[in-house]
């Protein structure tokens, strides 16, 4: 990323459904100094949207109700489309761990289930700096 | 309750146990914590008769079956009528979740509890169902979907709980009992229905809500058409005084709002129902289902001047929490689950829903979810913690954490009720937001012990879920594709006329708010699907406010 520009996450949920989580990682990120600009439920295409036109280096992608190899490798998939590069995708939320394997191949490094501190998250961020 | 001279006496035992404490923590160079239950509330090490002399046994504790019901709403308890046992299901297309449900009335479920049910507010061919569709519950969209669901199953012995309030579905679980031919003034069960003070055009007329209850008041007396639910927002992590404060205060508003079109409260009363947590702190957690209880029947009896006994009760459904079920070391979850169980079922719960150790990682198993069942089935006939009514009712400590979490619940909804409702709902969401928080920083620091995750962790579990024999559900992304051809069938074979006549009824019902729940069952019975009936409600109302899940689009 460029400079000293202020880290940008997308903070995205797959579905309307209870959103704990979803806003403690958001207020534990802000309270980390890192910009986070929340984008609530969308879908995978419109989280690309949401990403190119936010200029962010991260997108958090919460992901309870749905299954997410079938969402993250559609969002792959997509932001291969429109040829983003530098943007980081990094789950949290529901994810069975048989699948995690799958999910690594797709690119996704960060990978945060239930029980996680969220300075893990922030140092994961801060170490892809 | 205890005579002067007794009190005296004990009062100087009890200085004298005090300074035997001090001593025996010096010798042991042991420094002097203060204790609190998981709330907040200030804990004793030891409890006498001292910390419930104010108490009056008449008044406050009293017999199961009578006023103001601290121990019990029945005179038998378990005996006469044991808890629904209601473990929730949801997943995949209605056929999946019906062969689940046939599958755990086999094994001894008594209660039917299905989640996912006209959540979203669009057809199963939406792009925004890719990926999702039938794994954060079970997809209906229109009434072929609920003629499925309740396939083989007789409608008219199970008690029918359907989680979050869609209107929509409702109405269709009522066509299909009518098609069945079974009775609605005997069909019994419950939706998580409740008033809310949202919306920049809340108002009692044309409100969802407010219809379900009038309607069920006229037309289903053994359905309850409020359940409270509070259980979610204890799973933020809000204290058990919050918990109980927004319980009364979401019931209370529910019932004004009624009240408000005319109704009489012991028409209302009887039929709310509440949905309750039961979290870590088994000795808060028993008093405050005693508390709870008891300022219910207070509220219903004292402010709202209801004069039917049974307008007083409270009776409550339990789901256990999920908020300490931890993704690492998930066999732990068991042990979890099964003391939050039992702290419901000593608080006296009618119905309960426990959670299954997988829920942090996937959706429940087959055998997870009979492993819940089980649950509740040991405790009910191993463990002998049913047979005496309120069997900690007496002890010196519940007793005065009974009193304490009433006392605090009290304070929270005066605090509450100087606010305006739609402050008020505010309020319950930002103490939410706040306690998931706090909550978090205080386990990521160390502060509050969870097992397996702070304390005694273990390298890299996660990964190796193997290692606990753990098997996960896996997400079918067929259910979508089988769901899309399941609608797209229904609407060819529906009468298309009946369809386009339905849909302008509707939407000229919608137009003179009327109560909407008779206009949607003619609706539903001409096959109209969710996603059609939500664009017929917006021709009137505008576009869906998506950020109001539990008030717009729930209640569609």
């Amino acid at each position: 990323m460029k400079g000293n520009k202020k880290i940008r996450v997308l903070l995205v949920a797959d579905s309307l459904g209870h959103s704990t989580g979803y806003y403690v990682v958001a207020k534990g990120l802000r309270e980390a100094g890192i910009e986070v600009i929340m984008g609530g439920f969308q879908t995978p295409g419109q989280i690309v949207e949401s990403a190119v036109q936010e200029d962010v280096g991260f997108i958090g992608y919460r992901i309870m109700d749905g299954a997410p190899d079938v969402l993250v490798q559609r969002l792959m998939e997509l932001l291969k489309e429109r040829d983003v590069r530098d943007i980081k995708v990094i789950l949290g939320g529901i994810i069975p761990p048989p699948i995690m394997p799958e999910l690594r191949a797709m690119g996704i490094e960060g990978i945060f289930t239930p029980g996680t501190k969220i300075s893990a998250i922030v140092d994961y961020i801060n170490s892809k700096m | 309750m205890f005579k002067e001279e007794v009190l005296k006496e004990i009062e100087r035992l009890n200085s004298e146990h005090e300074s035997n404490v001090k001593e025996v923590l010096k010798r042991f160079s042991i420094e002097e914590e203060e204790l609190k239950t998981l709330s907040g509330l200030p804990l004793k090490p030891v409890y006498t008769p001292l910390d419930i002399k104010g108490n009056d046994f008449l008044e406050d504790i009293s017999f199961p079956g009578l006023y103001p019901f601290t121990r019990g709403i029945t005179p038998m308890g378990y005996r006469t009528k044991e808890w629904t046992v209601r473990q929730v299901v949801g997943l995949g297309t209605a056929e999946e979740t019906n062969e689940r449900l046939k599958y755990l009335f086999n094994q001894g479920q008594t209660g039917f509890s299905v989640c996912g049910m006209g959540y979203q507010p669009y057809e199963s061919s939406d792009e925004r169902t890719f990926g999702i569709l039938g794994r954060g519950g079970v997809w209906i969209e229109t009434l072929a979907d609920i003629e499925t669901l309740f396939d083989g199953i007789d409608m008219s012995k199970i008690s029918i709980n359907q989680i979050g309030f869609s209107i929509p579905v409702f109405a269709m679980i009522i066509a299909e009992a009518k098609r069945k031919g079974v009775d609605l003034k005997t069909l019994s069960g419950t939706i998580q229905n409740v008033v809310l003070p949202i919306g920049e055009d809340f108002e009692v007329k044309g409100n969802g809500s407010v219809d379900i209850i009038e309607y069920c008041a006229k037309n289903l007396p053994k359905w309850n058409h409020t359940s409270i639910s509070v259980r979610n927002n204890r799973d933020e992590g809000v204290t058990a005084p919050q918990e109980i404060a927004f319980g009364i205060y979401l019931g209370a508003f529910t019932l004004e709002s009624v009240i408000s079109r005319g109704l009489d409260v012991d028409e209302i009363a009887p039929r709310i129902s509440f949905f309750l947590s039961s979290e870590n702190d088994f000795l808060e957690e028993v008093a405050k289902f005693r508390a709870i209880r008891r300022l219910w029947a207070r509220t219903v009896k004292e402010r709202f001047k209801a004069k039917n006994p049974r307008s007083w009760l409270m009776r409550f459904h339990v789901q256990t929490t999920a908020l300490n079920l931890t993704a690492q070391q998930p066999l732990n979850n068991i042990i979890r689950s099964t003391i939050h169980a039992l702290a419901a079922v000593l608080g006296g719960a009618q119905s309960m829903s426990v959670n299954s150790f997988d829920e942090a990682l996937a959706v429940p198993t087959k055998a997870s979810a009979t492993l819940s069942l089980r649950t509740q089935q040991i405790i009910a006939l191993e463990s002998g913690a049913s047979n005496v009514l309120d069997p900690l009712g007496g002890s010196y400590c519940i007793e005065s954490l009974t009193d304490q979490l009433e006392e605090k619940a009290l304070d929270i909804l005066n605090e509450m009720e100087a606010l305006s409702p739609h402050k008020c709902f505010q309020y319950i969401k930002d103490k939410g937001n706040d306690a998931c928080y706090t909550r978090q920083k205080a386990i990521d620091n160390d502060e509050m012990p969870v097992v397996g995750v702070n304390r005694f962790a273990m390298e890299d579990d996660i990964g190796e879920v193997d290692q606990w024999s753990v098997d996960l559900l896996k997400y079918d992304p067929t259910w979508r594709e089988k769901q899309i051809k399941r609608l797209n069938r229904v609407k060819k074979e529906r009468d298309p006329q009946k369809a386009e006549k339905a849909k302008k009824m509707l939407e000229d019902a919608y137009r003179d708010k009327v109560n909407i729940i008779e206009p949607m069952i003619e609706a539903v019975q001409a096959y109209l699907s969710i996603g059609e009936i939500v664009k017929v409600r917006e021709r009137v109302y505008g576009p869906l406010n998506m950020d109001h899940i539990m008030g717009c689009f729930f209640g569609v």
